[in-house]
């Protein structure tokens, strides 16, 4: 049965709320939308709710379904009223039960919030004044995407039967102060206003990066994350707050570059580039900016600057210190190959979970980047520069190292040789990682299990299915247990086992495949013991 | 016996407990000498996953110390 459905008379709650009881339910939450007698400053005397109802009942499920997903609830129900109501009224009504109240809150707050974006459902409010007017409440209409996140007073433009109210007067943005810098000017302002950039990674590199280019003027900033705030993001993302927690980071980030700066077009994405894409989407941009905590990303787009001619600047952070390195894409330039050829294992270089990192050492080299990438768009001197900067946060020491291309790719073939046929290896690998809900979803289809996770975390853990535990660091020392048939790694988050997959077709084993997204990205199934 | 000054990046710098050092050795070459520190502070990374640089020029491992050379051991960092 579907958790969502459209009702165009009064529901009863009380048969809703026992339609949640679960036995293994500790917490019950609900939310309730009311009709309220004002809205932007007008008295309102009613609402009208319309609906595209099939298409609202099969979205309505999803985001439903999304939601007991995603927090492990084990109920929820969503009703969303339509036709006439009046003040008081209830339009919609969400319930979720769940074992602990934590996740009840969190599901019901993600229902909430979704419907509100993704659902075919228009209103129309009734004025003390006798007119009315229709005021969007689907995606179809992405001016409420801008406002402050959860305010939900409707400031979307005006319908023209409303028009009466004063409007504000259009932003117009003041780059005086940076124009005044006799190498920037109007002409340089000029140049940053044609200028589209793309962000990879809107984190903690990606959050001054974006707001100081925002904030310069540049025309088209494309964005790509795909990515949901979390709690541990707060203390290094700045553009972001509490509030937002949950909430994809590509449409915070979005809104948070249009509330600063309007007169900016952001253009979103919210799945990673792919080998098979990179370079179609860098060759859409005219410098690109990597900030994301992804080792396998930073080769990516390296050689997607090369292979398409795109500056790149890149940046990555351990705990205190950093490294700088732009890559130019002309030709004979370094790039990030000639300096670490491979990529390498996962674990191998640590990410900000495992290592941990301090709040502004990704804000001093993210700021570092949105200076490079200003100094690169406006040709300001000293832009050229392919040195690697290693910078040092807690002894002020900033090392600049420079590259010698001659010892670098150039050795294997050009770094456009080198790009070329890491893409195709990496292109070729794509179907590695297979998506399951549930592993005996995986037996089912023919596949063998082995997991490479480490004992400890095994006993911690365990699968309740068949299986062979072989490490991912010991994958490669005995191929014999690759013979036969479709086989299926899988560690916890599918890094380790993604790599290890690859590191054994390069091998020959053919047959071999990685669980994307690992043991957290399985499905759980309500009443059994959680992970 | 030549003796140089080392700086460590990164996990290095914690698995080496400090973000430098002099030291004083009998490594013929960078190799060596990343082969001693290796054992020395059990650094995780092959000499292969690293970048060396001295006196602020990236190196060849083949690369024999100098005395009073700067040696940095650059790992790859991924966090962002």
């Amino acid at each position: 049965m579907s958790g969502f459905r459209i009702a165009a008379t009064a529901v009863d709650l009380a048969q809703l709320r026992d339609s949640l009881q679960h036995p293994g339910s500790g917490g019950f939450c609900s939310f309730e939308g009311w009709v309220r007698n004002n809205n932007e400053g007008r008295e309102v005397s009613g609402l009208e709710y319309e609906a595209y109802d099939a298409l609202a009942v099969i979205e309505g499920g999803k985001i439903v379904d999304e939601a007991m997903a995603r927090y492990g609830v084990l109920a929820a129900q969503c009703v969303h009223r339509t036709g006439n109501l009046k003040l008081g009224d209830l339009a919609v009504w969400i319930g979720v039960s769940s074992a602990h109240r934590d996740e009840a809150f969190r599901a019901c707050r993600y229902i909430i919030d979704e419907i509100k974006h993704r659902l075919p459902i228009w209103k129309k409010e009734h004025y003390l004044t006798g007119d009315t007017a229709w005021v969007a409440c689907s995606h179809t209409e992405r001016a409420h995407e801008h406002e402050a996140p959860h305010v939900h007073h409707h400031a979307h433009p005006r319908p023209a039967e409303d028009a009466g109210a004063v409007a504000a007067p259009p932003f117009r943005p003041d780059y005086s102060r940076q124009t005044r810098l006799r190498e920037v000017g109007d002409a340089g302002q000029a140049k940053l206003a044609a200028a589209r950039v793309l962000v990879i990674g809107a984190g903690g590199l990606g959050c001054p990066v974006l707001t100081y280019l925002a904030g310069a003027g540049v025309g088209t900033l494309g964005i790509v994350d795909a990515d949901r705030l979390d709690a541990s993001n707060l203390h290094r993302q700045t553009m972001y707050d509490a509030r937002d927690i949950g909430e994809r980071k590509v449409d915070l980030a979005a809104r948070r570059v249009t509330a600063l700066n309007p007169t900016v077009t952001v253009e979103t994405r919210t799945q990673p580039l792919h080998p098979g894409n990179a370079a179609e989407v860098f060759a859409q941009y005219d410098l690109v900016v990597e900030c994301t905590d992804d080792l396998g990303s930073r080769y990516l787009s390296s050689d997607a600057a090369v292979l398409t001619g795109t500056p790149l600047i890149l940046a990555s952070v351990y705990q205190y210190e950093g490294q700088l390195q732009v890559v130019s894409g002309k030709p004979g330039d370094p790039c990030l190959r000639c300096l670490w050829p491979d990529q390498p294992a996962p674990g191998v270089a640590g990410s900000c979970v495992e290592s941990g990192v301090l709040g502004p050492v990704p804000g001093v080299l993210g700021t570092m980047q949105a200076n490079e990438a200003l100094k690169l768009l406006l040709g300001l001197p000293g832009a050229a520069t392919t040195d690697l900067l290693l910078v040092n946060l807690l002894d002020h020491a900033i090392q600049r190292l420079p590259v010698d291309p001659s010892q670098g790719c150039r050795q294997h073939g050009g770094c456009r040789e080198v790009a070329r046929r890491a893409l195709e290896q990496a292109q070729d690998d794509t179907d590695v990682d297979v998506h399951f809900e549930h592993l005996d979803e995986a037996i089912a289809a023919g596949f063998r299990l082995i997991d490479v996770r480490e004992p400890a975390e095994i006993a911690q853990r365990p699968i309740d299915l068949p299986s062979q535990a072989v490490s991912s660091g010991k994958i490669t020392e005995d191929t014999s247990v690759f013979a036969g048939g479709r086989v299926l790694l899988l560690c916890a988050s599918g890094k380790r086992s993604g790599h290890a997959a690859r590191l054994v077709r390069g091998q020959g084993a053919r047959n071999v495949y990685s669980l994307a997204g690992g043991l957290a990205a399985l499905r759980r199934r309500p009443g059994r013991a959680a992970g | 016996m030549t003796t140089v000054n080392l700086q460590y990046y990164a996990q290095m710098r914690e698995q080496a407990g400090s973000s430098g050092e002099k030291l004083t050795t009998q490594a013929g070459s960078l190799r060596e000498l990343y082969d001693e520190l290796r054992t020395r502070h059990g650094f995780s990374l092959p000499a292969d996953a690293l970048k060396v640089a001295v006196n602020t020029q990236f190196s060849d491992w083949s690369r024999a110390l100098d005395e009073g050379d700067t040696v940095v051991f650059i790992p790859p960092v991924a966090g962002g």
